[in-house]
């Protein structure tokens, strides 16, 4: 008898040795899965990601390359064209880490949850964004491998020619906008973007589409002009309604005003300056202060040229302190709770005066649509706050003296355009390099890695030439050297 | 009747004091050898009885029996004898020698108690004294230098810091590599609970610093596989059991008190800088405020020469050497520890309840611990065949300002150690303005005022931890044997750390609260047989099962910017952030032994263990989630089994082999889990990927497998031993970061794929050259030599970094092919026949180039030895300890530092009239040589700072580490008074080093004690210990 109970007492034992490992392991303070409207909320935020890369590609490279800002700190690489790599990939290190991995987790998400096509659809033109920004900065990237490390288990992605991820992205555009109609999304108000109006997004990839079909212009002119048309007639943004931005909040930070916060070095550059005083722009006491003392009045707004550091500044001016010169206007447009925008209806409109001038489409008369991008780049400052409106009377007073130029339509159109997209730096790059306006010209600070010329592109990741050394080395033998000058495919000479 | 009043009157006497109630006779005798000298230390038992007493130094022993007693005489070494005492009051005896009556009993794995006859691996077992005549606040500290194989560095976390004990080497590329503690029966949790990195941050203390050293009878250390496998998945860094003492071994009522004091000295030889020069730059001394504050702490002044100079707060003092700053700011650290203990012991029941204080004020200012720990061991028979035992501390510690080490912001000992000959830190006190805010020193916000730093930041902790276990033994035949035990390691951490307000670098102040709470239980069943099978051919063994159950939880708030001055409080913050982590896992098991021996010579042991673990368990996995661990050793007692010459008195060959494992401690770590994160968006919570490694979900414990092989050979009647052991073992499967490209969304994935080795020998001599009647003197040498090598790293072979300094120019890694943790770092860059590069600035001073990064040294050094001298002259002893390691290297990063700001001896050369330096033009590839002028040597120096080649040094090392100075009332005073035994001694320890290789620090003064070892940077400099102890027994 007391046998059998040694036994059985041992049998309990044996049978308890692993009873309930599995349930266990489970964490019980995360989730196995969240919602996926949650991770679209995310995935909007991380496009328009933190302080550290609006800080060093967007700004201290993109905004002094096109010659919106201007300093003479040593630290802002791209006011004269030297090369700190870290600076140089910061988009890169981020995107990847954050609104890729989350947007190709979405998909998956969405197949597996048998989702409406729509809120697919959404998907994917946001995904569309982020891989167009990324493949416009710096030409072949990882796409069709890319964030997939558990999904696929590709932990060392290849960097697809842009010449193959661009018609993709336009076909995943095309699609979106098909699948989309009007009503709501199953998103809801989690889409804190368009709040889940489908008929938005469908305008938003017809615009995207246009703008991407832009870019095709050096390289494919055929095919550039199949896809604009193909967008016009699909219809684009109808008015500053429709813009593409993400309004902040003090929680979750505009990174352009973190870094405005942190960073008192950047300048309002004398191009962009004299732009807007030469034609009395009534958008320039509005963008920009006097750093003194914050003073908009308008012979207190000087630009600061680029390329200079204090001593050259000291030597050409006597003075090497910058408070006299303008700064952006930080009682505006640099707080953290700002907008950050990424496609507006005056970006769509010089676009479609564009197609006018071109190709004689959206009606074949560039001027009515030249006058509405300037009316709606104006006005959509007003996202700001009230202390950043301007008055129909003044936009027609401007109009009036500064009226559209046939004769020079393209360049007028495109100035116009790097005018709009200021802070917006990395579309003001891209459509510089695609349509050749603004004529900026560079300058030649000693030291510099590009030669005195404007750079065509940032450059890769230096951690990747340690752990993704083949697939780093292909993209280099494919697309060129990984420098600054080298051109991204669409950026035909 | 008269048996059963003669019971009863046993009874009533064992319950009250002895001394008070006389029993039947005093016996008293002096015990001999056949020699007739004096034999002390022999034990003298009334047989049947818990009553016993032992022969003090003159041989002589006194005990009260009943009538019809009879006497058990039995010493190690010596042959028991049996005296009826009969009608006598005096039995002299003595004792004739049997060197092959070696029944030693040990502790081996899972508590089973054995012969060391029998064991076919390497165990030593060090007995309490050793921990307990030299106390220190983590009491594992005290054995340095002791047991060979065992390598124990406190480095530089403080009195309250951690300890890192390595044995055979680190086992694991990245996992944890210190042994598993096992108390009493019981396995405790033994994390780390926070450490200092790059960016400095605090030691938090470690598991086995609660033991209090008084209470631990005995400490056995299971130093590789074969006697560790029973452990299975916990033992790859062996194992360490400590039993704590109990009321067994002496009768009746009985008292001890323990209190010992011990003074610690910062010792500021170590720190040798130049005196010559004074604060400034380029030469001068600086001419007004704002110069000596721009140049808080760079040496490169003008010569000293006693003339008033202006200094950080204005006000002018001579430029004159003021002493050594060590000296001025840290004080006398003081540590005091009382125990009391109570014991009983009847027939047929013991227990021991002891109290324990320990007050430490660290050498740091307003730092230090105070440790209380009660602890009870109670044993009883409950009935016939059934025995039971609990064992049970409470242990409550605060500490208070756990010194914060490594990188500056926070750190005192940073500042302390830089500044110039000319300042004195003492004027830096206090350290806070009238209105709250930092005096500072310079106008780089991170250097932190010393004073600040020790009675302004505040940094405290409580634990309270209960370590408790009962068992129950139930003997269902005189053979077999069924016992189950159950154990809780139990303790909740609360702690507070605030940066307060108007600190210089954070003006707003933080504060973080934080509580930690760790839970483990475990619990055993074993059947266990032990039968004589025939006359020569006996079999022991048993099987068991056992449960573990681990969970760990942290709270944590954190606020940022205090609003209302003064108030730390996490309410009066601007932003708060809050997290929560959870981790339980479980492991289940079933072991099995079996050993069997023939003749009493020749033993052999299988044991195998089956794990599961909960943390490789999920639900739809199909690879297993159970591991098997086997082991086999065998054991040889040839001087049994053949014929020896005379003089060897015992020879024992052993062998074994043996797979462990470890690691895969984490929790939920199989699959891919997501988080809400951050705060919502437009009132729109956000969702995403929780972590950015990718998840293996095959993910097992790396496989560690062991071959030694041993002897143990004494000679001349155990006046002369050696103990020999050759070691060999493989980690395989060992746990890695594999590298992924961040575009793949993630930053690494975990593969089991690294593979370490390690190679070693051990030995230990012990030799007693001199004994006689008053004097003997006992010697004994270990040592150990271990050589790690990584094997294989990822699939790539990549290397695998760990950690690296504030300095940013070194790393320890692993490196396949090389030694474990090498240190690579920047070097010069040279040419061809090994002459340094320079760039020539503007100003025509030549600039060290920075080379490649290479591997400049390894930081664990792989020979330890250690030699302890014990002198015993009547009732006095002397114990000498010294101790060395040799073969590692250690990167300074003070040397670095003060090199850079001109504090180190070598940054002399020059001063007056200009350095030669000869070396190659980079620019031209030609040689070159010029002179370096007087203001320019800053620059010269400073790029040599950058480079790591320069300051990874030898830290080779031989220290008298310990001396203790004893003396023992005699029992002739003893025997009128009511006292058992008093013991008294001095001590003194980290006396001084013999030599050392490195010049400025101690070489182990390392700020964590993790994998990363060889890297220092401004830890809380060493100390010397002077104090004295009393242990009193009735």
């Amino acid at each position: 008898m007391k046998k059998v109970i040694y036994i059985l007492s041992f049998v309990l034992f044996l049978g308890a040795c692993d009873q309930g490992f599995e349930e266990l392991n489970v964490n019980p303070t995360k989730p196995v899965q969240v919602d996926v409207a949650n991770k679209l909320t995310a995935l909007q935020k991380f496009i328009s990601s933190e302080r550290y890369d609006n800080w060093r590609a967007n700004l201290i490279y993109q905004s002094t390359m096109m010659q919106h800002f201007a300093t003479t700190a040593g630290y802002w690489s791209g006011d004269k064209y030297t090369w700190n790599k870290g600076y140089a990939s910061s988009l890169l290190d981020r995107y990847y880490e954050n609104a890729i991995k989350t947007v190709e987790d979405m998909l998956v998400q969405l197949e597996e949850e048998g989702a409406p096509e729509e809120m697919k659809a959404i998907t994917r033109i946001l995904r569309v964004y982020a891989y167009s920004r990324l493949t416009d900065l710096y030409g072949d990237i990882p796409y069709s491998e890319a964030g997939q490390a558990v999904i696929s288990g590709i932990f060392l992605p290849k960097y697809d020619a842009q010449s193959e991820i661009y018609p993709d992205l336009l076909k995943e555009l095309e699609e979106s906008a098909a699948a989309l109609a009007s009503g709501t999304s199953g998103f809801g108000a989690a889409d804190v973007i368009y709040g889940g109006d489908q008929a938005k997004w469908k305008r938003l990839a017809n615009s995207l589409m246009l703008r991407l079909g832009f870019r095709l212009i050096k390289v494919d002119a055929a095919g550039s002009q199949a896809w604009v048309t193909k967008a016009i007639s699909g219809g684009v943004m109808e008015s500053n309604a429709d813009i593409f931005y993400l309004q902040h909040d003090t929680d979750n930070r505009n990174g352009n005003g973190e870094v405005f916060l942190a960073d008192g070095e950047m300048r309002m550059s004398k191009t962009f300056i004299d732009f807007m005083q030469n034609a009395s722009d009534p958008r320039l006491p509005i963008l920009s202060a006097r750093r003194l003392d914050g003073s908009t009045a308008t012979a207190d707004l000087i630009g600061l040229p680029n390329g200079l550091d204090s001593e050259m500044l000291m030597t050409m001016t006597g003075e090497e302190n910058t408070d006299n010169y303008a700064e952006p206007n930080r009682s505006i447009i640099t707080g953290v709770e700002a907008p950050m925008f990424f496609q507006t209806y005056a970006e769509v409109e010089f676009m479609l005066a564009e197609a006018a001038e071109r190709w004689g489409l959206a009606g074949g008369n560039p001027e009515p649509h030249y006058n509405e991008g300037v009316r709606a780049a104006m006005k959509m400052l007003e996202i700001y706050g009230p202390a950043a409106a301007i008055a129909d009377a003044d936009i027609d007073t401007y109009l009036a003296n500064n009226p559209f130029d046939s004769a020079n339509a393209i360049e007028q159109i495109n100035t116009q355009y790097w005018a709009a997209t200021f802070l917006n730096e990395y579309e003001t790059f891209a459509n510089w390099r695609r349509s050749g306006f603004p004529a900026l010209v560079p300058v030649n600070y000693p030291g510099n890695v590009t030669g005195g010329t404007i750079p065509r592109r940032l450059t890769y990741s230096e951690s990747e030439q340690s752990n993704n050394p083949d697939n780093y080395a292909a993209a280099v033998a494919a697309q060129g050297p990984d420098e600054l000058t080298t051109r991204v495919w669409w950026d035909v000479p | 009747m008269n048996k059963k009043l003669h019971y009863y009157l046993m009874i009533v006497s064992f319950l009250c004091f002895q001394f008070t109630m006389a029993q039947n006779r005093t016996v008293t005798g002096t015990v001999s050898d056949n020699t007739g000298s004096p034999l002390p230390g022999v034990n003298v038992v009334e047989k049947g009885t818990s009553n016993g007493t032992s022969t003090d130094f003159d041989g002589n022993y006194s005990i009260n029996v009943a009538d019809g007693a009879t006497l058990v005489f039995s010493s190690l070494g010596y042959a028991t004898r049996e005296v009826a005492v009969g009608t006598q009051t005096t039995v002299n005896v003595s004792l004739a020698e049997d060197a092959s009556q070696l029944d030693e009993v040990v502790v081996t794995a899972l508590g089973i108690r054995k012969e060391t006859k029998a064991l076919g691996y390497s165990l030593t077992e060090v007995g309490g004294e050793e921990l307990s005549t030299i106390k220190t606040p983590n009491a594992i500290n005290s054995l340095q230098g002791k047991i060979a194989g065992v390598n124990i560095t406190q480095n530089s976390t403080g009195a309250a810091g951690s300890s890192r004990v390595i044995i055979r080497g680190s086992s694991s590329l990245s996992g944890n590599n210190q042994p598993l503690y096992v108390v009493d029966g019981i396995p405790i949790g033994n994390e780390n609970n926070g450490s200092a990195s790059l960016w400095g941050g605090s030691d938090g203390g470690d598991g086995i610093s609660s033991i209090n050293p008084d209470d631990i009878e005995s400490l056995s250390v299971l130093k590789g596989g074969a006697a560790s496998a029973l452990y299975g998945s916990r033992a790859a860094g062996g194992v360490i059991i400590v039993t704590t003492k109990s009321g067994q071994g002496r009768d009746g009522f009985g008292v001890e008190l323990s209190s010992s004091v011990t003074f610690d000295k910062v010792d500021t030889s170590l720190q040798d800088f130049q005196t010559e020069y004074g604060q400034g730059i380029r030469g001068r001394k600086p001419v007004n405020l704002v110069e000596a504050r721009d140049n808080g702490l760079s040496s490169w002044g003008a010569r000293l020469d006693g003339t008033p100079v202006v200094q950080w707060d204005g006000v002018e003092r001579p430029y004159s050497y003021v002493g050594s700053n060590l000296d001025h700011f840290y004080r006398t650290g003081t540590t005091f520890i009382n125990t009391v203990a109570l014991t009983n012991s009847t027939g047929n029941s013991n227990y021991r309840l002891s109290a324990s204080d320990l007050s430490n004020e660290d050498v740091m200012p307003n730092a230090g611990l105070n440790r209380k720990t009660f602890s009870l061991n109670a044993s009883t028979v409950l009935a016939e065949k059934l025995t039971t035992s609990v064992n049970a501390k409470y242990i409550i510690e605060k500490v208070n300002n756990r010194p914060r080490l490594s990188d500056a912001p926070g750190n005192g000992n940073f500042t302390v150690a830089n500044l110039s000959p000319n300042v004195d830190v003492r004027f830096m006190e206090p350290g806070a303005n009238e209105d709250g805010t930092e005096r500072t020193y310079s106008t780089n916000t991170f250097s932190q005022n010393p004073y600040f730093a020790a009675y302004n930041f505040r940094n405290e902790d409580v634990k309270n931890r209960i370590i408790a276990s009962t068992s129950l033994r139930y003997d269902i035949l005189d053979w077999l044997y069924l016992s189950g035990r159950i154990g809780i390691d139990h303790s909740t951490i609360r702690r507070v750390a605030v940066e307060p307000f108007g600190t210089a670098y954070k003006p707003l102040g933080g504060i973080n609260e934080e509580e930690r709470r760790y839970n483990q239980v475990d619990a055993d069943l074993i059947l266990g047989l032990e039968r004589d099978v025939t006359d020569k051919f006996s079999v022991s063994g048993f099987v068991g099962t056992n449960s573990n159950h681990i969970k760990e939880e942290q709270l944590n708030l954190g606020g940022n910017d205090f609003i209302v001055p003064g108030l730390e409080d996490i309410g009066n913050t601007v932003s708060q952030s809050r997290s929560r982590t959870y981790g339980e896992r479980k492991i289940g098991s079933l072991y099995g032994s079996l050993e069997l021996s023939w003749d009493d010579w020749a033993y052999i042991t299988f044991t195998g263990r089956n794990d599961w673990f909960s943390t490789l368990s999920f639900p739809g996995k199909t690879t297993p989630n159970d591991d098997f661990y086997p082991s086999v050793n065998a054991s040889l007692i040839l001087s049994d089994a053949l014929n020896m010459p005379e003089f060897v008195s015992f020879l024992k060959l052993r062998g074994g082999y043996s797979e462990v494992a470890g690691g895969a401690q984490n929790p939920y770590s199989l699959s891919l889990i997501y988080e809400i994160f951050g705060n919502p968006i437009q009132g729109q919570p956000l969702g995403r990927v929780s972590g950015g490694t990718v998840p293996n979900s095959n993910l097992v414990p790396f496989s560690k497998s062991e071959t030694e092989i041993g002897l143990d050979a004494r000679f001349f009647n155990n006046r002369l031993s050696l103990d020999l052991a050759y070691y060999q073992n493989e980690t395989t499967n060992d746990i890695v970061n594999v590298a992924t490209s961040i575009y793949s969304g993630y930053n690494g994935a975990s593969a089991n794929l690294g593979k370490v080795e390690n190679k070693g020998i051990e030995f230990l001599i012990n030799a007693t050259p001199i004994r006689t009647e008053d004097f003997s003197w006992n010697t004994t040498f270990n040592g150990a030599h271990n050589k790690g090598k990584v094997l294989a790293t990822d699939d790539v072979d990549s290397d695998v970094s760990l950690d690296e300094p504030r300095t940013q120019n070194v790393r320890i890694t692993h490196i396949v092919g090389e030694a474990y943790g090498t240190i690579v770092g920047v070097s010069y860059d040279r040419d061809p026949s090994g002459n340094i590069r320079y760039e020539i600035d503007a100003e025509g001073v030549p600039r060290a180039v920075e080379g490649e990064r290479k591997v400049l040294g390894e930081g664990v050094p792989p020979l330890t030895l250690g030699w302890t001298n014990s002198f015993a002259y009547k009732n006095f002893n002397l114990n000498v300890l010294i101790d060395g390691k040799f073969g590692g290297q250690i990167f300074s990063g003070t040397n670095t530092v003060v090199y850079g700001n001109g504090l180190h001896k070598a940054t002399l050369e020059g001063r007056e009239s200009g350095l030669t330096v000869s070396g190659i033009d980079a620019a031209t590839d030609q040689p070159f040589t010029t002179t370096v002028a007087p203001e320019n040597l800053s620059t010269y120096y400073g790029e040599i700072n950058d480079i790591a080649e320069h300051f990874v040094e030898d830290s080779d090392y031989i220290k008298l580490r310990q001396v203790s100075l004893g003396y023992s009332l005699p029992s002739s005073i003893l025997k009128n008074v009511f006292l058992s035994s008093v013991d008294f001694s001095i001590i003194a320890s980290n006396l001084f080093y013999i030599k050392r290789s490195i010049d400025n620090i101690d070489p182990e003064s390392a700020y964590n004690v993790g994998n990363s070892q060889g890297l220092e940077y401004f830890g809380v400099p060493s100390s010397r210990s002077y104090g004295m102890n009393i242990n009193v027994k009735f």
